[in-house]
Parts: C-alpha cells; structure tokens; sequence
C-alpha cells in the first residue's frame, strides 16, 4: 500500500489533512525516517498517510510568557531548545545530550514526545516540571500534562485528528537541582538511564521537591506521593526521610532490562542529591 | 504533488518524486554525486553529513520533503572553496585520512564547526565531531587537523 | 622532483582525493543497466529447509540458489578448507546463511518480494555458546562434539607434578565477548563480465582469496576469474575472507544472468550478517609457591568459531602461541579448542586470535599480583621473556626484547608508580597498566610453505610501478610502499606507481593481513628497488622478488614446534581512569602507550595506526557489546552496538622504541594489530583498581559493572 504523503504550508492546511485523512505528523524525522526505512535507494514506506511539517513557521521558537512559563513551539529543534537561555537548565541540559549536533540540528521536541520512546530525552525533565503539551485540531485546542500525554512506551494520547503544536513549560522555582544522563557512551548516545530532581526552599522550609526518572520503565517515572514528604520539612530532616523516599521511588520505576544496575544507580544518584541537598550549601545545580 | 526545489551547491534544483525519498538518496542517484556516504542509514554515524541552511545534518534521515527551498551544502560544494580547500589540504597534512569514508562528513562537521567558532579548543573539536563516528584514527589526528585548518585558515572563517 | 628520503614527513597519497570526496568506493560504481540484489537468509539458527516459496517474479528478476550451480560446480567457497557452503541447501547452520540471492534492476520491487519470501523450516536445537558447545547436549555439530578444531603446545615439565607440587593453584576464567569490525563501508560487491571474462569488483582486503575461493563454484580456475579491489572503507579483519560470502552468490548470478550486479549491504546486513571476533573462555589454573611466584600454567583456550571454519584454526593457533603474552614461565602448556555453534562463522579481526588470550593473560596476573600484594607493573616484569628465551613452541625470542625500556617511557610519562600507589583499590581512581606483543606475518615458515608472495617492479623510463596484490584498507600501505621503494630507489614518491590491485596484472604478493604487508611485502619491494637500482640506465626494466625464509630458523606444522614468528611487535600501555561510584560510568584521563615495531616506516602513519587500534582496544573492552544467546544477534544496529566517538576517550601520549628488524624493510616490523592487542587490559586494571573489583569478562559497560560491585 503507497500512501499519499503531504507537505501542508500553515498549519490550517496541516489541521485540516490531519483531520480528513489522519495524516501523520513528520517533523524531524530522526525516528519516523529510521523506523520505516527499506534500505539504501529505497523510499521509506509508512503504514500510514505522512505529511512532513518541515514548512510550517508558525510552530517553530521559543517565546517567554508574561507568567514566567516558556512555550516551545513543536518543530523547535533540540539544538534550538540547548542554546536558548529563556528554557529551564533541566530541559536544556536533556536537549544538550540528545544525539549528536546534526541529529539536534533535525530532531524536534514535538517529535520527541510524540514518539513517546522510553529511552525518549525530553519527557524526563518535561514531566519533571509539570510540562504541557498544546494539542490543536481543527475544531479545538486543549492543553494536558506532557505526563497525562505520554501514557506508555510509544504510546501518547494524541487523537487522531490532533497535532502537537506547543509545549509550554512553567516557571518552576528550585534551590538546587540535578540532572543526569547516563548513555550508552559520552556524546551521540542513546539514554541508559536519566534523573533529574529539584528541592525549592523558602525560610528554611522545602516547598517543592520533585524527581523523575527517564529510561527506567515504559515510561518516565514520578511519584507525587513521594515527593509530598518532604514538602514543609527542613533541610536537616532529610536524613531521616530520605530511605523511605529512596524506597519509595525505586518502587515508582519498574526497569526490566539491566535492572539491578538500573535501580542502584537510581538510588545512588537520588541518595546523593539528597544528602548533598541535607549539607545547605550554596544553591543552584549540583554536580 | 508539485516539484521540491532547493538549493544543492548553490545552484537551484528540482526534485520531481517522491517527498519521502532520503535525501541521501536524492543527493547519490538524482543528481549522481558520491561524495556523500552511507554508514549506517539512521542517522549515527555522521558519513552523509551535509549543510542545511548552514547546519549539519544527517542526510539519511531527512526526507527530500523537508528541504524545500533549503540550501544543501555537500563535500562538492565545499571542497573547491578556500574554506575547503584549507580542510582538505589540513586534513591531508595532518594525517587524518586513513579508510577516507568518514571523511568527507568530518570535513562537513568541521566546517560547521569552524563557521561559528573559527578558534574552536581541542575540547570544542571533539564535542563538534562527537556525531561523526571513525573507526581508524582514533580521532587524535582528525582533532589535530581541524586545529591545523583553523590556524593555517586564520580569516577565512 | 625531489627523492623522497624514508624519515620524511609526506602525506599520505590517498588523502585528499578521499577529503574531496573524490575516491570511489564500491557503492558509488555505476554501471550501464547495473542489476541490484539481496541475500536470501536463514532466519532460523539450526534445522532443515521444508520448503521455499519464492514470490511470483516479474520480468528481470531472479532468485538464484544451490540448484543454481552447474554439475561441473560445487557448493563450496575455498577459504582454508572448504566446508562454508555458498548456499545453505538442506538445511541450514546459523541465523544469517545465504539461501540464494534475488536479483533485478528495482531496489523497491527487490525489498518487496524480500519480504514476501515465505521459508519453512524444521527446527532443531542450536549450539550456541561456548559453553553449549562444551556441554555437548544437543546433537552435535562435529563427529562426537563440538570441537571443530584443538591443538596443544607445551613447554616445561609435565604440568600437572608442576601444579601438584605448587604451595597454591590459582584458578580463573576469563571470557571476552562478540567483537563486530564496524568498517564504516559496509560490505559491497559487483559481479560482471568485461572482454568475456568475470569481474569482481569488491571492497576486499585480498583479492587473490576471492578468485579462488569462489572459482569451483562454475568448475573455474582462479585465473579465470579477474578480481579488482576497489578503494575499501576499513577492514580491520572484515573484509579478509567474508567477501567470499557475497562474490560466490555474485558469481552464480552473473553467469546466468550476464549483466553488472551489485550487492551493497545496508548497516543492519553487515551487523547481524557478517563475521565477528571469535568469543573466547580461557581457563587457568597457575601454580605459585608461597611468595606468590608462577611455577606454571595450565591453559584451557576456548573459540566460539560459529557454523563453519573459515580462518578459525589459524585463529586459535595464534591464540594458542600467544597465551602466555610477553612472559616466560618455567612450564606452560595450553590446549586450544575451535567450537562449532550455531551462530555466523567467526572469523579475522584485528589481532586474529592474539587479542583474546593476551587479554586473558595479563588480567590473570593481574589479579595474582593483587592477591600477593604486588603491584602488577613489578610483578610482571619478573616474568618478561628475553632474547633467547623458549617460546611454548620451542622456538626461541630471536630480537631484543624492550620491554623494560618501553615499561620505563610509559610509567614515567604517566607517573604510574605514584599514582598506582595513591589511589590504590577503590578509590574511584585507578591506574592500570598491561603489557603484550604480536607475532608479524604468516605462523612458521608459512610465508614460504604456503603463501610465497611475489612482487614485480617495472620500470618505464623515469616511472617505477610496483605491482603486488597488497590493498590500502586504510592502513596506510599504498603510501608507505610507495615510500620504501621511492627511498631505495633514491627517486621521488611521485614517480612510483602502485595502485589498487587487479588479480589479472599483479603476481600474488599474498593476502593483506596478519600484519605482514610493510614486514613481508615492503621487503619485496625493499629487494626489488635495491635490484632495479642496478638497471636504472635501461629505458624499459623488470624485477621480480619472491619471499624468501631466513635460514636457521625452522617450522614443522604438523606438530607446531619451532620458531612461531621470527619478528613480534612489543606493547606497553597505560591507562589511568576515574570512576562515577554513583553510575560506574567510566572517564578515561589518560593513554600512555609504547610500541616496538623495528622502525617506523611513516611517522603519521604509525601515528594513526597506534591511534586507531588503541581506540579500537579499549572499545573492546569498556562498550562494544555484541550478545547472542538464541542464534540470532541482540544488537543490529551503530545505536545499540556502539563504538568510541570522538569525546569517548582522550587524546593519547604514544612512544616508540628504536629496535630495527634485520628483515624488514629499513628495520620495520609488523604493527597493524599489535596496536589493538594489549590497552583493553590495561583499561580493566584501572576500572578494577577503581572500584576494588574483580572482573574477568569484557566488555564492561556501566551495567556489567554493577554486578561485579558488592
């Protein structure tokens, strides 16, 4: 079966084939173009009608809202999203160490999430921060969780008369922060395992705590039960918190393969935040 | 479906086929020149690198479609500037061409490289040629190279 | 022009044709009406063939297999002995086994009807691993076992009153896993027909393997068939036997189908379809007396060789005579077994055999110097062989060892000593070090039994061409022939040709591999230019060189005794890393190598070989993992089998030692896989000393790690 395959101008025209014919979004095609490829000479061939959004504009940049968020048009690049200062460090970072420079000069976030790999590089620190995703069609608009989005590996909840046309991230304040990638080796690697984690603390007291895990299950892996325990707590009760929280969130992930590496590695890297966090240093990113 | 016209080596083009073939493809067959490799056709080894509006890409994951009105800058339309001729000549000095098939997609990267950071650091080398996998060399002498052009090509970047 | 002198700096002769992207490798040939082609493979590890469906074929299309060959044919490709099967017929030995080849002008319509291809098997248990195949519980794939191939060497006393009187008998396996060559040109032939005669046009590391192998396909001669090497995008072992593979199914087809044909793999082909390096398991049991010194080793060699011999037993020789790597113990004896599996045939890879057990060797010690309380660099050194020393073929060291000497380069640029000492065991910082050499060239007296390699010089006027059947791969051999017959001849490189080989004008200089092209056949033209320098008053002249065995030094194969290698290269690396406790994930701070290779032919050449199969080494050891439990290979693709790139592993310091060979051409050993042979090792010390484990098998990446931490 040859499918029609289209090259939409605005993304009225993109909506609209969306609709009538369910045609699949191409942005960067750094997944889709490797997935249904058939060899060297040979056109790729997909399972479905394909429309390749490389033209539209309109969703491409990054804007800084009045409320502080910042709202990442869908065919922005990762190379894009590393270099602009206005993205939060979580995000940035990920899109840092995604691929390498020509595979981020091409690979878009909207493709990132629409793809919903478990190894995927974005999602990770986008759920972290209560990320959400613009999903447009031709009637409607509705904006969810890139969390609620993301329902499994490959796996999102995107209609099929919808297109990803944002994601906007909000303005989430953190004293100290981590983040960390392992790959499959130091640069053009595909993920092994990520974490990233933030506490925010306001007069001594922890307002906001987060951790989310990337690659360590179908999909990214937070735990807002977790987190809530050491919401109003200080600083020096981490230690005696921190085994159940370390406990509780090596339940939240569930890794099949390279899982006793990938669970003691998690807990290694968490423990370590934590304890770094529990000292009162000064703020900002820990190494 | 109308034709796909782009740049290729700063002369004007037209595609007329189908928008998903990879641009790899179109580069080989369509328009018959070779300097552009296959290493893996997924995008991680870096051999068909080429210039898309002035940024590197991997040319076996974009599909023709996407580069409408685009300006594809490959090893033919780079070897024969001073800029690539400064690569090519460095490249050779410097000993970094052993089986040469990863090469002219280095040469693309370090152009890349080179266009926005003309004194790039050892470190800046190695992190622009991270994507462009070699399986001869070690890199040392592809890292040395790419210092030699920046430096025997002082201005031309 | 000027004379080109051997110390001069040049560029190599093929380096900005391949920067302009000018040369032309097998993929970017086009010939007039070209036909394009797949291999049909088994997709099973092990059974009979029940039935083929072939698709319903249009016009120009077709599927060729064994009922294919003509009487006067058989279905065998030649590489040493002859039992790889051009196509499976009856049954099938391994995932991957070409079935037939389907041929036509569409690439499209030919993935097509691949995928529409419909075969039925009958299944039948695989052997797989080492291990499977020493547990010999599923019908076995030789006589009785699985022991496709073994050999013996000893030297010493009778090791087991060695190992009986010993105050301790130290025991340990260490295996290594798949190795794939990721040449970046993946593996690609044409088969057509030019003045009535078969081409091959092949991206090949030995042309004169190739006619041969596959000339009883159509009951030819080897001259028969032409076979023309084109510029060849890395080998490393790769491309030495195993384009046989697609030139048989090649041929077949272009002697029936009689147009230009072409079969290219695509990355995912040349993963899961191609040769690998041999997995090993190599088990010992040393004995020490009290102070922790080796008395003698009882080495067991194990090689996964896969479905069918192809270059195996050689493998596992030269596996076996390097299982004692660069030491000289009072007794020794290894056994050697090639196992039969299921899986592709294993075959040549940078090393061919050496890297495993050398591998095994140092990482041995390394832990017995560890459980005495030495620190391995002066534990080893106790135990360096000298010039003169028996080797465990009862031959001897024939060339000053400088290992002591190299040792002394590395320790100090990396300050080994204080740092070995600081950090310890299980600092997170560690400091390893590893030692290992490389016999050059063919086993015995090989090069004159069995191989003979000829060269031809020709004069015309003010041109010297030299014609030998040796390849540039990459390895820089184009260049440094060039050079050495230039610099004899006292005339500029320029005015010496010497191009990429055709079977039909060159003599048989023998294959390029076992690091024997600068030893052996630089030495032919070493020879021949010292010959065409009396007759440089002629217009028109011609010498022919053919190798010829140094004597004293004498070889029996039939009992593999005597002098093994009359040149090895000698290694010494350093590797210094800090470890993440946190991720185990591995930053490597530091390279420090020495080689001996007689003398450097091409300062920027060695440079880059050293550079290349360093990175290659540690490659092997810290992430190229390669599994295959069930028959068919885990990893398919440069995303999920991954090698070093550029920011993997630092810039590295390298040395060499002055230690001319007396039959090499001006002093030059071999040195192409001695480069590979030793820094995996070194980098285990350090990670082991890092964390304050224990490792016996490689590849160890961060997941692996895991499971050796407490």
């Amino acid at each position: 079966m040859v499918n029609e395959t289209y090259i939409p101008s605005t993304l009225e025209e993109a909506l609209k084939l969306r609709a009538e014919v369910h045609a699949m979004p191409l942005a960067g095609g750094s997944d889709l173009m490797v997935q249904y490829r058939r060899g060297t000479g040979v056109v790729p061939e997909f399972p479905f009608p394909v429309m390749i959004m490389s033209s539209l504009n309109e969703l491409k940049g990054i804007k800084k809202e009045e409320d502080g968020s910042v709202l990442i048009g869908a065919l922005t690049t990762s190379a894009e999203i590393a270099s602009c200062e206005d993205v939060p460090f979580f995000v940035r970072k990920a899109a840092s160490l995604m691929g390498a420079i020509s595979l981020r000069n091409s690979a878009t976030i909207g493709g990132n999430l629409g793809n919903a790999s478990p190894k995927g590089d974005l999602p990770q620190p986008l759920i972290l921060l209560d990320a959400t995703v613009v999903l447009q069609s031709i009637n409607s608009t509705r904006e969810i969780l890139v969390d609620e989005f993301i329902k499994g590996s490959k796996k999102t909840a995107l209609a099929d008369d919808e297109i990803i046309t944002a994601i906007r991230i909000p303005n989430v304040k953190y004293t100290y922060g981590y983040y960390r990638k392992i790959g499959t080796r130091k640069a053009n690697a595909i993920s092994k395992l990520s974490l990233s984690a933030l506490i925010y603390v306001e007069d001594g007291i922890i307002k906001d705590f987060r951790v989310s895990s990337g690659a360590a299950g179908p999909k990214v892996a937070r735990n807002k039960a977790n987190e809530a325990k050491l919401i109003g707590k200080k600083l020096e009760d981490i230690p005696a918190l921190k085994e159940d929280i370390l406990n509780t969130h090596d339940q939240t992930i569930s890794p099949r393969a390279m899982a006793t590496w990938r669970r003691n590695s998690t807990r290694r890297m968490l423990d370590y935040f934590l304890s770094e966090v529990a000292k009162g240093g000064d703020e900002g990113i820990i190494q | 479906m109308s034709m796909i016209e782009f740049k290729l080596n700063g002369k004007p083009v037209a595609f007329d086929g189908n928008p998903l073939k990879r641009l790899l493809d179109v580069i080989r067959d369509d328009f018959g020149i070779t300097g552009t490799k296959e290493g893996c056709g997924e995008g991680e080894c870096g051999a068909c690198s080429v210039l898309k509006d002035g940024k590197l890409v991997t040319s076996c994951i974009i599909p023709v479609g996407a580069v409408g009105g685009c300006e594809i800058i490959t090893i033919e339309g780079l070897r024969d500037t001073p800029q690539g001729k400064c690569l090519v000549e460095s490249f050779a000095e410097g000993g970094a061409v052993q089986c040469g098939f990863c090469i002219p997609g280095m040469v693309m990267a370090a152009e890349a490289l080179l266009m926005n950071n003309p004194h790039p650091t050892e470190a800046d080398i190695r992190l622009a040629i991270s994507g462009n996998i070699c399986r001869c060399t070690g890199y040392d002498l592809i890292v040395e190279s790419i210092l030699l052009a920046s430096k025997k090509g002082e201005g031309l970047w | 022009m000027s004379v080109t002198h051997i110390d001069d700096k040049i560029k190599r002769v093929d380096a900005v044709e391949k920067a302009r992207g000018e040369a032309i490798y097998l993929a970017d040939l086009k010939f007039d009406s070209m036909l394009y082609s797949r291999l049909i493979r088994s997709t099973i590890a092990r059974g009979r063939i029940d039935r083929i469906k072939v698709p319903s074929l249009p016009d120009g299309y077709y599927f060729i297999s064994a009922k294919d060959i003509p009487e006067n044919g058989k279905n065998a490709l030649k590489m040493i002995a002859d039992d790889w099967r051009c196509f499976a017929d009856g049954d099938v030995k391994y995932v991957g086994e070409t079935i037939g080849i389907l041929v036509g002008s569409d690439r499209g319509v030919l993935d097509k009807l691949y995928k529409e291809f419909e075969i039925t098997y009958t299944e039948e248990t695989p052997v797989v691993t080492i291990d499977d195949a020493i547990k010999n519980e599923a019908a076995p794939l030789c006589k009785e076992n699985n022991i496709m191939c073994s050999l013996v060497s000893d030297k010493g006393e009778d090791i087991n009153e060695v190992l009986s009187k010993a105050a301790e008998v130290i025991e340990e396996t260490i295996e290594t896993g798949f190795q794939e060559h990721v040449h970046l040109e993946t593996n690609g032939a044409i088969a057509t027909i030019e003045d009535g005669r078969y081409v091959i046009y092949a991206s090949a590391q030995c042309p004169f393997y190739i006619r041969k192998s596959i000339c009883g396909l159509l009951g030819l001669n080897p001259e028969d068939i032409v076979v023309k090497q084109t510029v060849t995008g890395g080998a490393f072992g790769g491309k030495e036997h195993f384009p046989d593979v697609l030139a048989g199914p090649l041929l077949l087809a272009e002697s029936i189908i009689k147009k230009p044909i072409q079969l290219s793999f695509d990355r995912e082909e040349d993963m899961l379809y191609s040769v690998k390096r041999h997995p090993s398991k190599i088990m010992f049991r040393t004995g020490v007396d009290r102070d922790g010194n080796i008395l003698g080793s009882d080495i067991k060699v194990y090689y996964n060789c896969g479905a069918y011999l192809s270059s195996s037993y050689v493998v596992l020789q030269r596996g076996v005579f390097h299982a004692n790597g660069v030491y000289n113990f009072p007794s020794t004896r290894i056994e050697g077994y090639g196992m039969a599996t299921n899986t592709f045939p294993s075959c040549a890879f940078r090393g061919f055999g050496a890297p495993q057990t050398i591998f095994a060797i140092e990482t041995h010690l390394d832990h017995i110097a560890r459980k005495f309380g030495y620190d391995p660099a002066i534990y080893k050194k106790k135990y360096f062989l000298k010039k003169g020393d028996e080797t465990v073929t009862e031959g001897h060291i024939i060339e000053d060892v400088k290992l002591p000497e190299m040792m002394e380069q590395i320790t100090s640029a990396s300050d080994y000593y204080r740092k070995s000492a600081e950090y310890g065991y299980g600092s997170g910082r560690g400091i390893g070090i590893s030692f290992y050499n490389h016999g050059g060239a063919f086993t015995g007296n090989g090069e004159q039994a069995i191989i003979k390699g000829r060269l031809k010089l020709v004069k015309d006027g003010d041109k010297f061409t030299v014609l030998c059947g040796q390849t540039e791969m990459g390895q820089g051999f184009r260049t440094a022939l060039r050079k050495i017959v230039a610099s004899t001849l006292e005339v500029g490189m320029d005015e010496v040709v010497f191009d990429a080989p055709n079977t039909d004008l060159v003599p048989d200089s023998g294959p390029t591999a076992a690091s024997r092209s600068t030893m052996i056949v630089g030495n032919l033209g070493y020879r021949a230019a010292l010959l065409m320098k009396e007759k440089m008053n002629e217009e028109h002249a011609e010498v022919e060189v053919q190798y010829e065995h140094p004597e004293g030094h004498p070889w029996d194969q039939s009992t593999f005794k005597g002098d093994a290698y009359l040149g090895y290269g000698w290694g010494a690396a350093c590797v210094e890393v800090e470890v993440d406790k946190l991720t185990n994930e591995v930053t490597v701070k530091g390279v420090w190598t020495s080689h001996d290779i007689g003398k450097p032919i091409d300062e920027l050449i060695v440079h880059g070989q050293v550079n290349g199969g360093v990175m290659q080494s540690l490659g092997y050891a810290a992430m190229e993992k390669m599994e295959n439990t069930t028959g068919h290979f885990k990893q398919s693709s440069m995303s999920d089998y991954v090698i070093p790139t550029s920011m993997d592993f630092p810039k590295q310091e390298y040395f060499f030692v002055d230690n001319p060979y007396p039959w090499g051409p001006f002093g030059a050993k071999g040195m192409g896989e001695l480069v590979f042979n030793g820094t995996d090792a070194a980098y285990v010390d350090a990670v082991e000393r890092a964390l304050g484990i224990t490792c016996t098998k490689i590849p160890i990446p961060v997941e692996d790690i895991e499971g050796l931490r407490r």
